[in-house]
């Protein structure tokens, strides 16, 4: 037995299946492909203390979520020389939580027209989307979702074999007179999970070069054009400089500036801030949504069906406070009449818990039986997220961020834009698409099942554009030798900041100022406190104390990167909801409760009068801060109102908006 | 060789009978050069469950399997396990709501 073992274990170690990292003590963790081109040069232009790597690529993508992925193997595709920069690798992103579906008009359940979901969007958005993006991804909804099947993804399907359809979202049919369309479609229950691993498993085909746990920093821009980015390889410390001629932002929401939010903890506005930090402005940062009933510190979102099957809210009090904001619906109101309750009851003092910042959603006071039977695994999901036994204590609960409808300002074609002497201008060399980009399909309200499609819609929407606009192996533009410095210099000011405050310290003041001044509850003098209050949390962050003065897989320092991108995000959001004066969509004011277009759409449109631009708010915000000072400017810019094509469809013109 | 030997003597102190023996030995020898599946069922076929072990009673999902993934109401075929997850306006399941 023995002499037989010994056998093994020397045809072990002689094989060549082992790791060259175990045998020799010189570590290279980057596979270099035999015979790939890689441009990477070492240089010491812009430090001589840390390690600079150069690279020269056609195109890079920041973010490999849903819209990273496409936009990086659909510019594969294409034949241009790609990277892919990513904090995380490809499947851990936060596309792989979105488990709805994807709306398109497929017409497999009834008869079905884009244009319907094309009104519906619209209608959705509160009239602040531009109709020209919302009729290009309406329109190019079914060949994405056929595109997506195609890749090989598990849609799930009728007797006919056809891609099955639920009703889901407001989606409507006949432009919103012929009852509830039927056009989400899904993957069991794990839709983003899915299109996520599909998405990535279709790029490895192609050759992506995946830059995995590189945080970008910054963007290289000379003379108003994008010409790359800046990354520090979280592994081993070294900065890398990609040159390209095209980057694509696709780097995910900010969910986390606030509380409470159901986003991942790496969902923090990295390529927000670095376009707000290379002096470009973001659009429409106030419109955040958020769901009434959120897990007290675990995020997760709580159905509405359990208020619905007789579950109530309760006040520290035991009070069922409800009655007192809407008498008639009481529990079963609209999400944002209930997440405005909630939020003056612990704004007045009613709120449980030790830090009185939550209220209670009760349910034990409905038989068990009817519980498991109608809302079938509830009791496993409060017992590990809220650590309660939903049939003897209720669930704390809070408002919760779930999605940001603001991002980087871009045109139907994904092309980064800004708005000066009254036009909009493209950014050479930049792109977005995603949940960070504002294609502002979604406007003021986004739908549900809306967002994957605007992932992979404009994901491909980017590739085709560089792909209609550049060729592959064009010659770079010059860049600055010293390109990047500042960057490199701010890293080592975090790296060895000792100030007195924590980065885990400041960071939970920003959000919880955030949850208290700028979450549901919006009235002028709430934001402006709030205002007051970022603006003196922003100025701590000269005072910020880090531990770890490493250079490998420094945590520290990247979280504390990420709580800059935050402070950023989180000032232009306070700041553009104090400024706007009307409520529309999911931004809610108690002092200005009405939407306030050029025309009061409530009225006979007839006799009216034209309101100037200045005076109404039917128009996206366009913020920019000084990431010196943190003084927030906030500029105007016209919704676009007509679609792409007025005979394939025509625009709809603004009405009110009610369900 | 010395294999054999082990096999043979295992063998030997499990069963008494001579001519058993010699089927089981001839068994023992076939199933260890893999050219017949042995019929005889395993003496032990589960491990033996230890202190820390889960039952696996506890794990069970509360959604259950449609018959054949099937959705016997909608016809649906690869959907959501459970009810409808958009019965209440917004995707439900398991009383948590991802999308709405």
């Amino acid at each position: 037995m023995a002499s037989i073992s010994r056998v093994l274990t020397k045809r072990v170690l002689s094989s060549k299946a082992l790791p060259v990292a175990a045998q020799c003590s010189s570590r290279s963790f980057h596979f270099s492909i035999y015979g790939k081109k890689d441009y990477a040069k070492v240089s010491d232009d812009i430090s001589t203390q840390y390690p600079v790597v150069d690279h020269e690529f056609d195109a890079v993508v920041v973010g490999a979520g849903g819209a990273g992925l496409r936009a990086a193997f659909g510019l594969s595709e294409a034949g241009f020389n790609t990277a892919c920069i990513t904090k995380l690798f490809p499947t851990r992103s936060h596309t792989v939580a979105a488990q709805g579906g994807i709306n398109a008009a497929l017409g497999n359940m009834e008869g079905d027209d884009w244009r319907w979901h094309f009104y519906d969007t619209v209608k959705g958005s509160d009239w602040l989307g531009d109709q020209d993006a919302i009729h290009y991804m309406t329109e190019q909804a079914p060949a994405a979702v056929v595109e997506l099947e195609n890749f090989g993804m598990p849609f799930s399907r009728t007797e006919d074999g056809k891609i099955y359809q639920r009703a889901f979202g407001g989606q409507s049919l006949q432009f919103g007179k012929g009852g509830q369309a039927h056009r989400c479609c899904c993957v069991a229950d794990r839709t983003g999970h899915s299109l996520l691993h599909t998405l990535y498993g279709r790029s490895l085909r192609y050759d992506t070069s995946y830059f995995v746990e590189y945080f970008a920093l910054d963007l290289l821009m000379e003379d108003g054009e994008c010409r790359g980015v800046i990354a520090l390889c979280m592994e081993d410390g070294s900065i890398h400089r990609f040159r390209s001629k095209n980057t694509v932002i696709a780097t995910g929401g900010y969910g986390r500036t606030y509380f409470s939010c159901t986003s991942a903890h790496t969902s923090t506005g990295d390529g927000n801030a670095m376009v707000t930090r290379a002096g470009l402005p973001c659009q429409d940062m106030e419109f955040v949504q958020f769901h009434p009933t959120g897990i007290y510190g675990a995020g997760c979102l709580i159905t509405e069906g359990c208020r619905g099957e007789g579950g109530i809210l309760i006040n520290s009090e035991g009070e069922r406070f409800m009655e007192r904001y809407a008498p008639n619906a009481k529990d079963l109101a609209s999400r944002d009449v209930v997440s405005r309750s909630m939020t003056i009851e612990i704004r007045e003092g009613r709120g449980c818990g030790p830090e009185k910042d939550h209220v209670y959603l009760q349910l034990h006071h409905l038989p068990p039986q009817q519980l498991a039977t109608r809302l079938p695994g509830i009791s496993e999901t409060a017992m590990i997220f809220a650590g309660v036994d939903v049939t003897k204590e209720p669930i704390p609960v809070l408002p919760t961020v779930h999605y940001n409808m603001g991002g980087v300002p871009t045109n139907y074609k994904g092309q980064v834009i800004t708005h000066t002497e009254g036009e909009d201008k493209v950014v050479p060399g930049l792109y977005a698409c995603g949940e960070a980009a504002c294609a502002s399909v979604h406007g003021a309200n986004r739908l549900g099942a809306n967002s994957l499609l605007d992932l992979v819609v404009f994901g491909r929407a980017c590739a085709l554009t560089i792909a209609d606009t550049c060729t592959p192996g064009e010659k770079l533009s010059p860049l600055k030798p010293s390109a990047g410095e500042e960057s490199v210099a701010n890293l080592d000011k975090i790296r060895f900041a000792n100030g007195n405050t924590r980065t885990s310290e400041i960071r939970l003041n920003m959000q919880r100022t955030m949850q208290n001044h700028a979450a549901v509850f919006r009235t002028g003098d709430v934001l402006k406190e709030g205002c007051d209050k970022m603006d003196a949390i922003y100025q701590t962050m000269e005072d910020i104390k880090t531990f770890d003065r490493g250079i490998v897989w420094n945590t520290d320092l990247v979280e504390s990167l990420e709580l800059q991108n935050l402070m950023l995000n989180a000032m232009q959001t306070i700041h553009s909801a104090e400024a706007r004066r009307e409520s529309r969509g999911a931004h809610s004011r108690e002092d200005y409760k009405d939407r306030m277009d050029e025309l009061d759409y409530a009225r006979p449109l007839a006799g009216q009068e034209r309101k100037p631009f200045e005076q109404h708010w039917r128009k996206h915000t366009m913020s920019s801060v000084d990431p010196k000072t943190g003084k927030v400017a906030l500029e105007y810019r016209p919704v676009i109102d007509t679609s792409l094509d007025q005979e394939a469809c025509s625009a709809i013109p603004p009405a009110i908006r009610s369900y | 060789m010395s294999l054999l030997s082990v096999c043979a003597s295992a063998s030997k102190r499990l069963v008494t009978h001579a001519l058993f023996v010699e089927s089981a030995f001839t068994g023992y020898l076939r199933t260890a050069s893999g050219a017949v599946k042995d019929k005889e069922p395993l003496r032990k076929a589960k491990t033996p469950q230890g202190r820390f072990d889960m039952n696996d009673e506890k794990t069970k999902d509360p959604l259950e399997k449609f018959p054949d993934d099937v959705n016997p109401a909608t016809k649906e075929q690869g959907g959501p396990r459970g009810p409808e997850p958009t019965r209440y306006g917004d995707w439900e399941r398991k009383g948590r709501c991802v999308d709405f």
